[in-house]
């Protein structure tokens, strides 16, 4: 039986065989005395999109810092095809909840900042011209290719946030971590940069990490979510949602899994505090 | 833009009418004081007028005057962003070298620099002495707003650029250093109207017989008072020029920035 599932989900993932992109073993992270992840254990898998789901403060943002090397864990390892991450040779990209284009740069020079990282760090001898293609090609993927002249403090929220997926996806990443990128938005603008960031993941099949508490959001854009418990974060679960995309978020499927969610959330968690 | 034409000429308008409210208060004063050594508007302009057309007694002109004080400032000013700049970044990148100098650097900067002319008197000769009383005024605003701009870079920019992996010099190239520059030019912003301030101080030292700060003195001691207040006047006339100099550059520089705060 688990074995017609696996053939199942098989299909439905394009026939795509899993292939392991980061593995997170036995990781744990306590700050002085408190607990704040305890042994978390998962894989990401080429080229899905995953969710990580859990309740305010339960420490999905530390996960993602200790995934980016920003932190260090307590104990535990994360591992990129079998070995430790190190930022300057492995290709991460993060696109943070807070507002992260650079003010003072335009947005194709904001575009161009994480090309530009690379191209020194891994002593690429890429043009100028090069660079400035890619920019711009990263910009018409996100819709924003007329705005490469504007300053951040002249565009709205969701188009800054849309620069910044450009230019963490224009370094060709090998996954991408999101970390509640559209949290901050208005509900009209969250569901538009939700169907564009779906339509763009369709079109470039990248590995997505995107953390965030919105169940319906989770449900909307993940193959695979997993659910964490209040501090101290464990996983409680991991759901497989064999929906094809894009989805329909009142179609019964999408409702049963959403409550089902929603349900587990809640009897783990009866209290918000 | 209605609006905004009608808000300038507001501006304008309301400005000379502080004037003139300033030129009608100082009339009274002198009038109802009386003394030869107060003289009213009309003796300074007089005096102005002289002072633009012949010259001192020595017969320098009021521009070389000014040149000479605007060379003195330059200099002064230029060495303490030279120095403090640099020095300002290294100790904010390194906090502890704050704390660790703080029983030194905190006394020394509440010292005014006219306390200073004594000692100036006996280690220095010449245009240093200049130099270095501009720069006793202009160097603590710079080194104390770059060191405290540091703490307030975002460190979410910092993390752009880290998980890219960039090396803490690129960080601190293309990070941190653009995104205090704007505090760093408010601080020279400040610093430049503080090493102005401490010219009349160092010109009262410095030996030569030229500068606007000289001017006022050489003419207080003769008690030709009105002479001394063109030269107050040209040193706050100055003063406001350059200061607002450096605010249209600002708005260039940081023109991602919404706004210039004044």
């Amino acid at each position: 039986m688990k074995f017609l599932f696996k053939l199942k989900s098989d299909f439905l993932n394009g026939g795509a065989k899993l292939l392991s992109e980061v593995q997170i073993e036995n990781l744990t992270k306590s700050f002085n005395d408190l607990l704040v992840l305890e042994n978390i254990n998962f894989t990401i898998f080429k080229d899905e999109f995953l969710c990580i789901c859990g309740p305010t403060g339960c420490g999905k943002t530390t996960l993602l810092n200790i995934i980016a090397g920003f932190i260090p864990a307590t104990s535990g390892s994360v591992l990129m095809n079998q070995e430790p991450i190190d930022l300057r040779k492995h290709h991460l990209s993060f696109v943070f909840q807070e507002q992260s284009c650079l003010p003072w740069k335009n947005v194709l020079e904001n575009v161009k900042f994480g090309l530009e990282i690379k191209n020194k760090v891994l002593k690429q001898k890429i043009s100028e011209e090069e660079i400035d293609r890619k920019a711009k090609d990263s910009l018409e993927l996100v819709g924003l290719r007329k705005f490469g002249n504007f300053y951040p403090n002249q565009i709205s929220t969701g188009m800054k946030q849309m620069v910044v997926i450009a230019r963490e996806l224009s370094v060709n990443p090998s996954i991408l971590l999101m970390d509640e990128p559209f949290g901050s938005l208005d509900t009209q603008t969250k569901e538009f940069l939700q169907k564009k960031l779906l339509e763009i993941w369709s079109k470039l099949r990248k590995t997505v990490l995107f953390v965030t508490h919105n169940i319906e959001e989770a449900v909307y854009l993940a193959d695979r979510v997993i659910i964490l418990s209040k501090r101290p974060a464990k996983i409680i679960k991991t759901f497989r949602i064999n929906l094809k995309k894009p989805r329909n978020k009142l179609s019964p499927e999408f409702m049963k899994h959403r409550e089902e969610i929603t349900n587990l959330l809640k009897s783990e968690n009866p209290k918000i505090f | 833009m209605d609006f905004l034409i009608s808000h300038n000429k507001k501006k304008i308008l309301l400005n000379i009418i502080a004037i003139l409210v300033f030129v009608i208060l100082w009339e009274l004063v002198a009038i109802s004081v009386k003394s030869p050594f107060l003289p009213d508007v009309v003796e300074t302009a007089t005096a102005f007028i002289d002072l633009a057309k012949n010259g001192d007694l020595e017969g320098i002109t009021l521009f070389d005057h000014i040149i000479t004080s605007l060379g003195r400032i330059g200099a002064g000013f230029g060495l303490a962003c030279l120095i403090g700049i640099p020095l300002g970044l290294v100790m904010g990148l390194f906090p502890i070298t704050i704390e660790g100098s703080r029983s030194v650097i905190d006394p020394i900067r509440f010292i005014p620099p006219i306390a200073w002319i004594p000692i100036v008197i006996v280690l220095l000769r010449g245009f240093s002495r200049y130099v270095f009383m501009i720069w006793l005024g202009a160097f603590f605003p710079i080194l104390i707003t770059t060191i405290a701009s540091i703490p307030r870079v975002n460190s979410v920019h910092i993390n752009v650029a880290r998980v890219h992996g960039a090396s803490r010099g690129y960080i601190i190239r293309h990070i941190v250093i653009p995104s205090v520059l704007p505090e760093v030019f408010a601080g020279m912003r400040v610093a430049l109207g503080v090493g102005w301030m401490v010219i009349v101080a160092a010109e009262m030292i410095g030996g030569a017989l030229i500068g606007l700060g000289y001017l006022i003195l050489k003419y207080s001691e003769l008690l030709m008072i009105e002479y001394s207040i063109v030269g107050m006047i040209l040193i706050g006339i100055i003063g406001l020029l350059m200061n607002e100099i450096l605010v249209q550059i600002e708005k260039r520089l940081f023109k991602w920035r919404s706004e210039v705060v004044v």
